[in-house]
């Protein structure tokens, strides 16, 4: 077992590389990189009247750059290497943490991307915390209470939930109840005034912000862990062992709670590894919907603007993430459920 | 002939999909609605459906470019079809022009009004559903969205299958290293943050619609294939194999004419979630503006225009109703022929 999970870490590093060099060879293939990106930006400044923007990069910036300032630019950025080579000398870079610098900030990538964290990870956190203390309750009454009244509406909600992907619900509630209603803020992570208000005030003001992008969170996530949690129920409801405990005498709810309800959360842990990359896939576009300034959005923006080393910098971050959190899973199932053995015979799986 | 000799267990499969009602009729809807999306030409376009005049008949709709000199016009440039009916009725001279329902197309700016797009819904301009922000008609880009969207989705569908049944039967059927390879292939493949690898690549080339569909197939083409590994290592075992096998058949022929046919279950249930997930996918590249290059009709574009209109709530009302209709229809189906092929996993216990 252990042997196991050590080759599944030890499979991170192949995997990560192959991921990397594959988006890493595609943006150096591209027209229109981060230096004409610059050029251009410097074209424009000097063309509306010679206010230099570009004061960011050491200061070589101009209206108009040289051919030998733009091949010190690009020996900068390591643009004038073969792509293998500079491959090579980006990830020697990352195994020393070193994500580079952004060419649109032009601060370290790690900086940026650090800034917007707390962000995305209250997010992650709060979507993390709402889906189970959600899903697993409503799941348990939905089995216990199966084909009532209660579980046929609730089934209900819970296929649309199923079949709407969770950034149609997040437009959805943006137009409702942000545009049309103007029950909650448009968009954003906090007000304007945030630094104006009282610890209570600002509370409020997160809160108040957060409803519509983590009901649309929750329509991403609510829908499967909701019915995995009420079908491993019914199934061990079902079971010999539970028959057995009530027979003896035990009261319902003891048998439930006591025993059909553990052995159900069995399969809610093969997905719970995978929530920690919630921070970072699934917030591209709910941020981009609520314009929060998250993870996401970055992402997003960088791509737009061409800025590859913070994309990159995400890409190294998300892909790490993605991979530990796969073997995270495992690790939970391993850890709820003795039965399951890694490695044994797994490859006929 | 084979159509009509459906063996026992196939006819049991069609009655049990029959027998549920809501995924029968979501499915016979579905139908009828791509059916009248291919020939949308003639229901949703700014060319006539019929004109006549001066006695003669003309069908613009599938025809070449009739230019406005045709019908009396003082232009050489296509006729205004619209204009042509309002012209012909004052005229009165029993000329007159046949219509489609939605008299626009998905690419025409109608900017008539005096006032600035978008305009909200009307019967009097026939923009049933209102305009989006440069004016264009919303059934129509709907109705063509809904066309190039459900033609990506099948066509994306068909390079996943081809890909995931040829490896995932070769991997379950060979086993040994060829197996090995391609898992650690797949475990690298399915590690990759899938959408956000696809906006890189379409930063990088504008793509087309072609080339969409080959990145999103080439990222997309593990989860089938490794259903169908599984399913072809099980059936491998069975005795009908080995039988085959006794009888001289050969490797192809074994996979092909015997494995393959047990293994339709698999098959068919991915059909209906792989639409459903190839037009959200596509939607949201759209909506972030790396999807298909613009003026393509997408529901996207419509969700992105919406939500920088929120003063226009039709633009992002008719989308999101139209999403939610299909992506509910085509879950309905997926879930009846999930359960009519098979029903021992939604059996529930007392």
């Amino acid at each position: 077992m252990t042997s196991y999970f050590v080759r599944r870490f030890l499979l991170i590093l192949p995997t990560f590389i192959g991921v990397t060099i594959l988006v890493f060879t595609l943006t150096r293939l591209v027209p229109g990189g981060p230096i004409e990106r610059m050029l251009n930006e410097a074209a424009l400044a000097g063309s509306e009247g010679g206010a230099v923007v570009s004061s960011g990069f050491d200061g070589r910036g101009g209206s108009v750059l040289s051919d030998e300032q733009i091949a010190q630019l690009e020996r900068y950025y390591g643009f004038d290497k073969p792509v293998i080579i500079s491959y090579f000398e980006w990830l020697g870079k990352i195994f020393t943490l070193d994500l580079g610098t952004s060419t649109r900030y032009t601060e370290p990538v790690w900086e940026t991307i650090k800034s917007r964290l707390p962000i995305s990870i209250f997010y992650g956190v709060a979507t993390l915390i709402l889906t189970y203390g959600v899903c697993i309750p409503l799941g348990i009454v939905k089995a216990i209470k199966h084909k009532t009244v209660f579980d046929n509406v609730s089934s209900a909600l819970v296929f649309f939930g199923y079949a709407i992907p969770s950034y149609v619900v997040g437009i959805a509630c943006l137009t409702l109840f942000a545009a049309n209603l103007e029950w909650f803020p448009l968009a954003g992570f906090v007000s304007d005034d945030f630094d104006d208000l009282t610890t209570m005030g600002k509370a409020l003001d997160i809160l108040d912000h957060a409803v519509l992008p983590l009901i649309a969170y929750l329509a991403g996530s609510f829908a499967v862990t909701t019915l995995l949690m009420k079908n491993s129920l019914m199934d061990n409801l079902a079971a010999d062992y539970v028959r057995t405990a009530i027979a003896k005498g035990m009261a319902f709810k003891r048998a439930v709670f006591a025993h059909a309800c553990r052995n159900s959360l069995i399969p809610l842990a093969t997905s719970f590894g995978n929530t920690i990359t919630l921070v970072i896939t699934g917030s591209f576009l709910i941020e981009k919907i609520f314009n929060i300034d998250g993870f996401g959005l970055l992402g997003f923006e960088s791509l737009v603007e061409r800025d590859y080393p913070v994309v990159m910098g995400i890409l190294v971050i998300s892909s790490l993430l993605f991979l530990v959190g796969n073997i995270l899973s495992d690790i939970c199932v391993a850890f709820v459920d003795p039965r399951v053995k890694f490695g044994s015979g797994g490859s006929n799986q | 002939m084979s159509l009509l000799n459906l063996n026992p267990q196939t006819v049991k499969q069609l009655k049990r999909f029959r027998s549920i009602k809501r995924g029968y009729w979501s499915a016979v809807l579905l139908a009828i609605l791509l059916a009248l999306a291919l020939v949308a030409e003639l229901l949703v376009n700014n060319r006539a459906l019929m004109v006549s005049y001066d006695g003669e008949w003309y069908f613009p709709t599938y025809a070449r470019l009739l230019p406005g000199t045709t019908f009396g016009l003082d232009y050489d440039y296509e006729t205004n079809y619209r204009e042509l009916r309002n012209k012909f009725e004052a005229a009165g001279e029993g000329n007159w022009v046949w219509m489609p329902i939605v008299p626009y197309n998905a690419y025409e700016n109608d900017l008539t009004s005096d006032r600035y797009p978008p305009y909200p819904p009307s019967f009097e301009a026939e923009h049933y559903l209102g305009t989006d922000s440069t004016g264009r008609d919303i059934v129509a880009r709907l109705v063509y969205g809904f066309r190039i969207a459900m033609g990506f989705s099948v066509l994306l569908l068909i390079f996943n299958y081809v890909a995931g049944i040829i490896v995932g039967c070769a991997m379950g059927y060979f086993g040994g290293a060829f197996d090995l390879l391609f898992q650690r292939v797949i475990e690298i493949w399915s590690n990759i943050p899938f959408l956000y690898v696809i906006m890189i690549v379409a930063s990088v080339v504008v793509p087309s619609f072609l080339t969409l569909v080959v990145v999103m197939a080439l990222l997309g083409w593990t989860q089938l294939t490794w259903n169908m590994r599984t399913s072809t290592y099980k059936e491998k075992s069975r005795e009908y194999v080995s039988a085959a096998r006794a009888l001289g058949a050969g490797n192809v022929r074994i996979v092909g004419s015997h494995i393959l046919p047990n293994t339709i279950a698999v098959i068919v249930t991915f059909i209906p979630f792989s639409i459903a997930s190839g037009v959200t996918a596509l939607t949201a590249l759209d909506y972030l503006g790396f999807g298909l290059p613009p003026p393509t009709p997408s529901w996207g574009e419509l969700l992105s225009q919406g939500t920088n209109q929120l003063q226009a709530p039709w633009i992002v009302s008719s989308v999101v109703v139209a999403m939610v209709v299909v992506l509910l229809m085509v879950t309905y189906v997926g879930e009846a022929i999930r359960e009519a092929f098979d029903p021992k996993q939604f059996t529930y216990y007392e």
